[in-house]
């Protein structure tokens, strides 16, 4: 029995499969990317907004943000590829689709947009008040001295949050094989369904995605430290 | 002779959080190149005036002039007041430089970063120029070799002096201090204070709030006590600290004095 364990946890059968799997990871990678640009311009804008003095701006940009963050990633990703489209189509009067990259994207980006933009609203709350005072006092106007004096130290305080939040959005990177985009999850089950050998296969790609995790946490909290270093009291 | 011209001019200046009533109707002249300080106890509201004079504070009514323009407000055609644009007030504000009692220093930035900050974003002076200018500041400070310490690396009263150094970098046309050596250790207050003075001493327009008597007796042309949003006392140094009419002066000075 321990030799059959030893059979099917050999992954030699994953290392044959290298340059198709790598290319699923890759979409994985860009999926990551697009949907972290995308969930940062976003909850740049919602944390500000959610500041906002207007009180229509504040309960607007809240409803956005708990909407998205408490809808789980999985039914919005379903939702934006099947449902959204139809929306549009019937709101245009033409067909309309998706790509199951752009509806990845989107999705993923909003949802993860809700949750940051919580951690943008507290970044940018943990600037004292006299900071902007002082620099008001100068003369800066207001966009400059949310450029120059609140977000490089909002930034700075956001970053082990955000950092959290970047593992679990390329985490749910893996979801999106379920709209057949052809990430590393979609080619396993591909070639699983050739080989019928499941247990190399997917042991493999949790290796890979919590090897690429854990490199890249040791990035992002080496350069948090780096930064921090400068003189941050 | 133009140092007796009013560079800051406050009028009837009224103001209230919600129902409280800070301000109740200050008004008051400061020549150029002259010194005025302003006392009184905790709460009467030094802050909040010197803060409404760079317009931190909207003013709930009254007026406040720099130089003969008005901050905040501008006379419409029709002859009606109305708010001022966000430029025009930025602007404004670059006229008055400010010194906060807790320093308020950038912490991301280095000490002469800092300095240069406002030159190069309000003033837009190129780099180069901006630093000769800071270190022309720094220097004056005595802090030029602190240049390249972030702030938390410094004592509280070189904290204060950096502070001093960006306000002035901006030229500004008036100094505003508040409480500033307030939250420095006994020890640190000196070093702020011989900087004020030798401001005071070049002729530097200055509107100080301290509790700082005997400095203020000496470096002072004029001194105002508020109590209970108004001007209490008004006049001379030696005559406001050595022989007030107001009772309330007289009692405030006695507790501070001792
Ligand atoms: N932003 C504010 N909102 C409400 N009350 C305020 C605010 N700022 C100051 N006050 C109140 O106004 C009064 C005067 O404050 P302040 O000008 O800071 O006095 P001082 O500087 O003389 O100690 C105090 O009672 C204070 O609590
Ligand atoms: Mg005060």
């Amino acid at each position: 029995m321990l030799g059959s364990l030893r059979e099917s946890l050999d992954l030699t059968l994953f290392w044959e499969y290298r340059a198709i799997l790598l290319r699923g990871l890759l979409e994985n990678v860009y999926i990551f990317l697009g949907g972290a640009m995308l969930a940062m311009i976003l909850a740049f804008a919602i944390g500000v907004a959610r500041l906002s003095r207007r009180w229509t701006v504040r309960v607007l940009s809240t409803g956005y943000a708990e909407l998205f963050r408490n809808t789980p990633e999985y039914v919005l990703l379903i939702w934006v590829y099947y449902v959204l489209p139809v929306i549009f189509s019937r709101l245009l009067a033409t067909r309309f689709n998706f790509s199951p990259y752009a509806a990845a994207i989107l999705a993923l980006g909003a949802s993860y947009s809700g949750f940051m933009s919580e951690t943008v609203r507290a970044g940018i709350l943990s600037v004292p008040r006299e900071h902007t005072e002082a620099a008001m006092s100068l003369g800066m106007s207001k966009w400059m001295i949310m450029r120059r004096i609140i977000a490089p130290q909002a930034i700075r305080r956001m970053l082990p949050e955000a950092l959290n939040q970047f593992v679990s959005l390329f985490k749910a990177t893996t979801f999106v094989s379920l709209i057949a985009v052809e990430d590393l999850m979609y080619k396993v089950s591909m070639i699983t369904v050739h080989e019928m050998r499941p247990l190399p296969l997917y042991t493999g790609a949790a290796l890979v995605y919590c090897a690429i995790i854990v490199a890249a946490a040791q990035l992002i909290q080496h350069l948090s430290d780096r930064w921090r270093r400068r003189g941050w009291a | 002779m133009k140092r007796m011209a009013a560079i800051v001019r406050v009028v009837e200046l009224r103001k209230s959080f919600g129902p409280l009533e800070v301000l109740r109707g200050i008004t008051f002249d400061v020549r150029e190149g002259s010194v005025l300080t302003i006392i009184g106890a905790s709460g009467s509201g030094k802050s909040t005036l010197l803060r409404c004079l760079n317009y931190l504070e909207q003013p709930t009514s009254g007026e406040v002039y720099l130089d003969g323009k008005p901050i905040g407000f501008r006379i419409e055609a029709d002859g009606r007041r109305a708010p001022d644009t966000a430029a025009n007030i930025s602007r404004m504000r670059a006229e008055l430089g400010m010194v906060f009692q807790q320093f308020n220093l950038w912490p991301h930035m280095t000490v002469l970063e800092n300095v240069i900050e406002a030159p190069i974003r309000v003033k837009r002076l190129a780099r180069k120029e901006a630093v000769d200018l800071g270190r022309r500041f720094l220097s004056k400070v005595n802090l030029l070799d602190k240049e390249n310490e972030y702030p938390a690396r410094l004592s509280g009263g070189q904290q204060q002096r950096v502070a001093i150094a960006r306000a002035l970098a901006m030229q500004p046309k008036v100094m505003l201090f508040d409480e500033a050596t307030s939250a420095l250790d006994p020890e640190l207050t000196g070093e702020v204070l011989e900087v004020m003075r030798a401001l005071a001493k070049e002729g530097t327009t200055m509107l100080v709030v301290t509790h700082e008597m005997g400095f203020a007796r000496e470096v002072s042309d004029r001194a105002i006590f508020l109590h209970n949003g108004q001007i209490e006392e008004d006049g001379p140094p030696a005559r406001v600290f050595s022989a007030p009419t107001s009772e309330r002066c007289r009692q405030f000075l006695s507790k501070v004095l001792h």
